[in-house]
């Protein structure tokens, strides 16, 4: 949050004095590709007059820098254009970036992010200040491996991306399953949690066993957003929580997430660290490995639908790790997505990137080096490609596919993600006295000034 | 002979407490390297072994991705890029540090100007204004300029921190030398150019070389400066290992890194070391 503060002040301050600019033939070359006047051999042509790529993603995964490496570097470059990948702690700095550059009037052609690996609050952002390419998705010839048709249900994940309309700004990159491992050397199967309250009473028999990644961190809102549907007290789990902040309101919002938010609170003493007063949250998924590696947690949640098995090949996860449903019928399901932002420098050779990125041939790859699941959709492939695609996955420990889909949540509206988020850091983590209703007011509102 | 001699007659010396303080004093700076060096060589090394429980050269084979060392040292991991752009972009700062603190020193030790002390507190400033903020505010000047993520934009940051470190260093032996060799090869009949290069010079030498180092081992340090003004594009070994390390975890590949990264500064440590003990520290500093 401070850091995306930082971003939009930059931003702000150099949009005071910066003159516009603009790339001519970029620009005309956006406005023709938008309106669907040029054909794909037109810019394939530019991409490789423009040579290069910069692609901004995080680079804190050792396989999935090698794949980009070894596999999607080779392959740009028989497209013509050289991949520059680079890598960074975290996506918002590349938000950052793009709107510091924005502001200081650098339009398209002109900056130096050509695509960002995203979702989220981060793809929220840009579209909120107006800083993508535009709607480039449908139009990329691997479009076809991805349902756009709106009647389909299936669709919402690719139009959606945390409730905000992706509108064709943002290209499918790859699936998640928000999944909880648990380490069966120190866990009985009879003892595994699969719902909220069977996992109080097992911390209740073993307390500090379990931890979630703290708010803000999106892993740590999710897991906080799984445990409010799972006490929405109208008993209608997610569905509520797909309206915006606006449509709902902050009086029902309020209403809707106070059981949940009772509940973690109330679970807080039987957390890690929680006998001593304060649970030790860790801060994002890494520390949270090393947490269950080193057995001071059993349980570890976060997105990954092959964790278990990517953490087993890396070391990174102990060797009875396993997979298990929890909680039943609320593990939230998403996608993330490649973003072109609107002063993306190559934008031909960013197009080019994108569309190889949804070949089914990449997406096997991907998962095949990283565990990532398809952004693809394998509904719509041959069947050999589906076949391909499948057989490529490195499968799960002790649960099958079939009841991971059974209990699947879309995730929650990005406008409500952070009201939750707010009011989660001061009833839970300040204790703050105010009733949940008066915080998420406020929240609400500093959130629209 | 002489030093030898002191040498051995220092150890002999030395107390009890004193050897007591002396392996403490190692211990301290060599102990984190041990874990580092075991998990650097580890593939699952979990609480509470004492030793990893599998070791990286068993799943060596096993695993389709280059695991640990194989990582460090293949170019996925970057770090010969890293390491490139790391001893340039310092030896670069250090040379136009000094051209810059050189003069600057010579004048702040032997001239005395109206606001002098208030100057010489001016120059010490940017070690006191945090460098984030410094960091924000050049960024957004090099953006308009066009340099931000260039490698001229990263050396004139480095300048930055280093500049005062240097003029420090430099006024301190300005000071120590005296004006009395020079004048007295001006008075043997030696032009300006010639006091420069066989007078002044080789007996600043072991202060600028003390100067240098300190320059380059700040310059290879610098995190912040560079992750802001290189926007990822140029890599260094500070922001390629925090962007290992920054999960608060250290894993075999984050640990070879680590290692990796202490290496220009301890070589840089050996071979300067005999120099800088017997020559800067000798007679470098006001002696």
């Amino acid at each position: 949050m401070r850091k995306l503060a930082l971003g939009v002040s930059i931003a702000a301050m150099l949009a005071a004095g910066a003159a516009q600019a603009e790339d001519p033939a970029a620009t005309e070359f956006r406005e023709n590709f938008l309106a669907g006047d040029l054909e794909w051999s037109a810019v394939t042509e530019r991409a490789q007059s423009e040579g290069t790529v910069n692609l901004y993603y995080w680079g804190g995964s050792d396989p999935l820098n090698v794949w980009m490496d070894s596999v999607v570097a080779p392959a740009m470059l028989e497209l013509g254009v050289t991949l520059n990948p680079v890598r960074i702690t975290g996506t918002k700095d590349a938000v950052d970036l793009v709107l510091a550059e924005l502001g200081s009037g650098k339009m398209v052609g002109e900056g130096s992010v050509d695509a960002i690996w995203l979702n989220g609050e981060n793809f929220s952002t840009l579209k909120k200040q107006d800083a993508l390419f535009g709607a480039f998705a449908p139009l990329l010839p691997n479009a076809t491996n991805i349902e756009w048709d709106e009647s389909d249900p299936r669709s919402l994940l690719n139009l959606r991306d945390f409730g905000v309309l992706t509108d064709g700004a943002e290209v499918p990159w790859s699936g998640e399953q928000y999944v909880c491992a648990v380490n069966t050397d120190r866990v009985s199967a009879d003892e595994v949690p699969h719902t909220f309250e069977e996992m109080r009473s097992y911390l209740e028999a073993n307390p500090g066993k379990f931890i979630y990644v703290k708010p803000p961190h999106y892993l740590g809102n999710t897991f906080v957003q799984e445990a409010i549907y799972a006490h929405n007290p109208d008993g209608t789990g997610a569905e509520p929580f797909q309206q915006s902040l606006d449509e709902l309101g902050a009086a029902e919002l309020a209403r809707l997430i106070t059981p949940g938010l009772d509940y973690l609170k109330n679970l807080e003493p039987l957390l890690l660290g929680g006998d001593s007063g304060t649970p030790r949250y860790p801060e994002d998924p890494n520390a949270l490995d090393g947490l269950f590696l080193n057995g001071e947690v059993n349980f570890n949640c976060k997105f990954g639908l092959y964790a278990v098995s990517t953490g087993l090949s890396q070391g990174t996860y102990p060797e009875g790790a396993q997979e298990f449903v929890f909680p039943e019928g609320n593990m939230i399901k998403n996608k993330n997505y490649l973003a072109i932002p609107a002063n993306a420098p190559n934008p031909a050779a960013a197009l080019v990137l994108a569309d190889y990125m949804t070949t089914v041939e990449a997406q096997i790859s991907k998962l095949e080096f990283t565990g990532m699941p398809a952004g693809i959709d394998p509904w719509l492939l041959s069947e050999e490609d589906a076949a391909a695609l499948a057989a490529a996955s490195p499968g799960h420990t002790g649960v099958d596919a079939s009841e991971l889909d059974a209990n699947i949540a879309p995730d929650t509206n990005a406008t409500l993600v952070d009201v939750i988020e707010a009011t989660w850091l001061e009833y839970i983590e300040r204790d703050s006295t105010d009733s949940i209703e008066t915080i998420v007011t406020r929240a609400a509102e500093n959130l629209n000034q | 002979m002489a030093r030898k001699f002191s040498n051995t007659a220092l150890n002999n010396q030395l107390s009890g407490f004193q050897k007591v303080y002396l392996i403490l004093i190692v211990g301290f700076i060599l102990g984190p390297f041990l874990p580092l060096i075991i998990q650097s060589l580890a593939f699952r090394w979990a609480w509470p072994d004492l030793l990893p429980g599998t070791w990286w050269m068993e799943q060596r084979e096993v695993s389709r991705m280059p695991l640990a060392w194989d990582y460090v040292l293949s170019p996925y991991s970057r770090i010969l890029e890293a390491t490139i752009n790391t001893v340039v972009i310092g030896s670069i700062v250090t040379v136009i540090c000094l051209a810059i603190c050189l003069p600057a020193a010579r004048v702040l030790a032997r001239e005395s100007f109206r606001g002098k002390s208030g100057f010489e507190f001016f120059l010490s400033l940017p070690l006191i204004v945090p460098e984030a903020a410094i960091g924000i505010a050049l960024l957004m000047i090099f953006i308009r300029m066009g340099i931000a993520g260039s490698y001229l934009g990263i050396i004139i940051a480095h300048l930055i921190p280093t500049i005062p470190y240097m003029i420090r260093m430099l006024t301190a032996v300005y000071q120590g030398l005296g004006k009395d060799f020079e004048e007295q090869a001006m008075i043997l009949g030696a032009s300006r150019w010639q006091v420069l290069r066989l007078v002044t010079l080789p007996m600043l030498l072991p202060g600028v070389v003390a100067g240098a180092l300190f320059t380059f081992l700040v310059s290879t340090n610098i995190f912040l400066l560079t992750f802001f003004l290189g926007q990822g594009k140029i890599i260094t070994l500070p922001t390629l290992l925090f962007s290992k390390i920054s999960g608060g975890t250290l894993d075999a590949s984050a640990a070879g890194i680590t290692l990796i990264v202490t290496l220009p500064g301890v070589i840089l440590l050996i071979i300067s070391e005999r120099f800088i003990k017997e020559e800067a520290f000798g007679k470098g500093f006001g002696n």
